[in-house]
């Protein structure tokens, strides 16, 4: 079954052009008509050290036409000479909060602030912490159905993206037209999704849904798990119960007796990924972080989950290997005393509790992760966490402790495709694709020089 | 060793202090805890003592520490702690939890600290606040190393019980209808029966499978539940309770309800009223871990007294004696002290409740606890002896790597502050 639908979703044609109801802006403007560009006497990178010196790109209908080094420029296209130039893919901001719904929302739905113990997605005492506590505990008043946004497992990022101009501009200023979609907090807060950067015209944004199921670790209120370590524990619990009811839906369709489905939305929602059929998404940035998704990832016989944020992965080389793990490599740099080792000079300076100015933790290690892990041979995806102002710079940074610039394209634009699985839309520049592309004056991407172009599925901004 | 790769922590790189070596320290007062006390070396090799005594030889080509005057001690383990964790002490959403485990913070302060007291090992423990809490972990200060090897390997997996007033007055002060059960002594204990029963028929439901799952392909394999496979592993003895506890009747009580139930109680916690009911814990097989002279901050440890840990010693009760507090356990070698002031307990018995008895609570004895040949060389060499008001560690060295040094913890110091005033980052 999981398995099943995880193929259907990955065998719908990617239909961007047709709009979608959920991030369609109502408010917009009717669609411009098209227009086509050549990109002219351009260098053209056309994916990571694959380089066209003098070339011409050609786009149709938001696609790339045609690239190489001898185009023919198609009647009715709009020429732009970019001697001089450099043309690139679209980067692609692995993972982002901006444009979802906060997690911990306010609660509509439970004003009365009943959140007695018990009680999952949908009410009526769903989730696996059902029943814990219950036999011995009073039963809970009647109440107004209560929700639990922290525990939608089955929410869509992608059908929840819904940004304003001004933040698909900031996007687009940092030279990035796709992004892998993470919500912020939570314990089973839904799964990633992916979007355009685009401006709403009625086109819609999202690329893809169900890309991975997210695991945050956050606290339930009101209830089981109060704590981290109790997130722990909730997260292995859950796993093995997606992981039985995977057991019990198979006895049941081969007939046998006794086994039945049970009615439980929030342990079905988790069966694709407790069975590996959808990577898991565990946030994890710390040294200990890892070290404790690496234990659950083996506990559970999880394949290939994904490690978001991985600030501190160059510690934790050994067991990112063991997981057969992506590090989704944040940019947003961590505040100096959550890194491992720093509260004891914080504090052995008498400093303690002194904010230390925001760019104290732009140390060696931070910025040298990215080239150490790929050194280690773990894939590397880039990602900003609401930082895309200095996306470029902080990617610079890394090729500067030791990142190449071949690795730090792919990690930006290769990698995060296939983590996202629309590697068949973008990524790299090739006929078919969407015209996503940055153009920047001289040869480097990553250069301290403004972005000069950037197309979303071929529109100019 | 495999942490010593990456033996920095953030800036805290002290070259040559933490790379493994052989070491030996001469001409010393060597306290074996196990063997009485002797002037001799300690030869410590590939991380364990070589040799120790008055004959014990000194290889050419190692590092010697001149021992002249000096103390040498094992190091001190603390069997009562909540230092290094996070994510939470106390998973007090329900009143039993022990599917969960506490998670080790290998960069906290208290480490180093806990050193420079002496101490090299410690049971790190899920709070009180349930009747059945969490899983706990015992570690060695292994400074420095990836959170992963702080963990000492071999020593029991343990849980946290709870009697008493920190469980029933968990959720006092929470709205009536968001309270938790259980809120009197009489709900903890039948929480307790509860769910040894539920976990019964959890163990029953596997064996039933298991012996049904041969040659039955329609067998299904049933839920895995990590809250019952725990009360199941303590059934069996693989999972080790050490109960916080304090009144006399609290405690009888649980040795009552394990023993109807079929499980062991295998450390008290605090028991400051184990004068009382020595017997009873020594009959029951139970060990006691508890303050020297911490009494009266609430109205369930009124009746402590400093005798306790004589006393109970006395009756046949292994006893040690814990910091649970992150300044106690820098000089818990005073804390044992106490025992001789107040009881006239034997010098060498009263040093046993820091070193080899909560290393027997933790399970690490055959490990650690003593100096004799072939042990972990977790050892702390003392200014003087460690009951002299004066005496202080200078050294601490864990599994044979000095982790702390008196002489070089200025220069650290300085170190540290050049660092953090700028200019490095």
């Amino acid at each position: 079954m999981a398995r099943s639908f995880f193929i259907a979703i990955a065998a719908v044609p990617l239909a961007f052009a047709s709009a979608s109801a959920q991030v369609a802006n109502p408010g917009a403007p009717a669609a411009a008509p098209r227009v086509d560009y050549a990109l002219t006497n351009v260098r053209i990178v056309t994916a990571p050290g694959k380089v066209i010196e003098r070339g011409t790109v050609v786009t149709r209908d938001g696609r790339i036409a045609a690239v190489g080094a001898n185009v023919r420029i198609p009647a009715g296209v709009v020429t732009l000479d970019l001697n001089g130039h450099s043309v690139y893919a679209g980067l692609i901001d692995a993972a982002t909060s901006v444009g979802l719904p906060t997690v911990m929302r306010p609660l509509a739905t439970a004003a009365s602030g009943g959140t007695g113990g018990g009680g999952g997605p949908g009410g009526g005492g769903g989730g696996p912490q059902a029943g814990r506590g219950v036999a011995l505990g009073r039963a809970s008043a009647a109440a107004a159905p209560v929700v639990y946004p922290e525990l939608e497992a089955n929410a869509e990022a992608a059908d929840l993206f819904a940004p304003t101009d001004a933040q698909l501009k900031a996007f687009r200023s940092a030279g990035i037209t796709s992004v892998g979609l993470v919500f912020d907090g939570g314990l089973f807060p839904g799964r990633i999704g992916a979007a355009l950067t685009g401006a709403h015209d009625g086109s819609g944004l999202s690329l893809r849904t169900s890309v991975g199921q997210q695991v945050a670790f956050g606290r339930n209120r009101g209830g089981y798990p109060g704590t981290g370590i109790g997130a722990v524990s909730f997260v292995m619990q859950s796993y093995l119960d997606a992981q039985y009811e995977a057991r019990v839906e198979q006895a049941f369709k081969a007939g046998t007796p006794g086994a039945r489905p049970s009615n439980d939305p929030f342990r079905r929602s988790l069966i694709a990924a407790a069975t590996s059929a959808m990577p898991s998404w565990f946030i994890a940035s710390s040294e200990r972080e890892i070290v404790r998704v690496s234990e659950i990832a083996s506990e559970l016989s999880l394949k290939n989950p994904v490690v978001v944020g991985a600030v501190e992965g160059w510690r934790a080389i050994p067991h990112l290997k063991k997981m057969g793990a992506t590090a989704l490599v944040s940019l947003r740099y961590p505040t100096p005393e959550t890194v491992t080792g720093r509260t004891f000079l914080a504090i052995g300076s008498g400093k303690s509790g002194v904010a230390p100015p925001a760019t104290a933790a732009d140390t060696a290690e931070v910025r040298g992760n990215a080239a150490a892990l790929v050194k280690a041979g773990i894939p590397v995806a880039f990602a900003s966490f609401g930082s895309e102002g200095t996306y470029r710079e902080r990617i610079r940074q890394a090729i500067g402790a030791g990142l190449s610039a071949d690795d730090a394209l792919r990690a930006a634009t290769v990698t995060p495709a296939a983590l996202l699985d629309i590697t068949a839309a973008v990524g790299t520049i090739e006929t078919g694709k969407l015209a996503n592309l940055v153009v920047v004056s001289g040869n480097d991407l990553f250069a301290a020089t403004p972005i000069k172009h950037v197309f979303v599925e071929g529109r100019l901004y | 060793m495999r942490y010593s790769v990456k033996l920095c922590i953030g800036l805290l790189c002290v070259p040559g202090v933490l790379a493994a070596q052989d070491i030996a320290i001469r001409n010393a007062t060597l306290i074996t805890i196990a063997n009485g006390d002797v002037v001799g070396n300690i030869v410590v090799r590939g991380g364990k003592i070589a040799a120790v005594g008055p004959n014990a030889t000194i290889p050419g080509g190692i590092r010697v520490i001149d021992g002249t005057g000096k103390f040498v001690m094992p190091g001190i383990i603390d069997a009562h702690s909540h230092a290094a964790l996070e994510g939470g002490i106390n998973e007090g959403s329900e009143s039993v939890t022990p599917e969960v485990q506490v998670q080790v913070r290998n960069d906290d302060p208290t480490i180093y600290r806990a050193l420079a007291g002496g101490t090299t090992s410690a049971l790190l423990l899920h709070g009180s606040a349930n009747t059945i809490g969490g899983q706990s972990r015992v570690i060695k200060m292994r400074w420095g190393a990836p959170v992963d090897s702080m963990y000492f390997e071999g020593a029991f997996r343990i849980v946290k019980f709870a009697l008493g007033e920190n469980v029933t007055r968990a959720s006092s002060t929470a709205p009536e209808d968001q309270r938790r059960f259980p809120m009197s002594r009489m709900g903890v204990e039948f929480t307790v029966n509860y769910w040894f029963q539920k976990a019964k028929e959890y163990d029953a439901e596997w064996k039933a499978y298991r012996a049904s799952a041969r040659g039955n392909t329609n067998a299904i394999m049933p839920r895995r539940d990590l809250r019952l496979e725990a009360l199941v592993d303590i059934l069996n003895g693989d999972l080790k309770i050490h109960a916080h506890s304090y009144r006399g009747d609290e405690i009888l009580m649980l040795i009552r309800v394990a023993e109807e139930n079929g499980f062991q109680v295998h450390t008290f916690q605090h028991v400051l009223e184990g004068y009382k009911v020595a017997d009873e814990i020594a009959r029951h097989g139970a060990m006691a871990s508890t303050f020297a002279d911490n009494w009266a901050y609430k109205a369930e440890a009124w009746d402590a007294i400093p005798y306790n840990m004589a006393l109970m010693s006395e009756r046949g009760v292994v006893v040690s004696v814990n910091s649970d507090s992150n300044e106690r356990i820098r000089r818990l070698y005073q804390e044992a002290g106490i025992g001789v002031r107040y009881g006239n307990m034997d010098v060498n018995e009263a040093l046993k409740m820091v070193t080899l008895n909560p290393a027997r609570q933790l399970g690490v004895d055959k490990m650690v606890g003593t100096l004799e040949t072939g042990k972990d060389a977790d050892i702390a060499v003392y200014s003087a002896h460690p009951f002299a008001p004066d005496a202080m560690v200078e050294y601490t060295l864990v599994d044979g790597k000095v982790l702390f040094d008196r002489s070089e913890a200025s220069t650290l110091r300085k170190q540290v502050n050049a660092q953090t005033q700028g200019g490095s980052r």
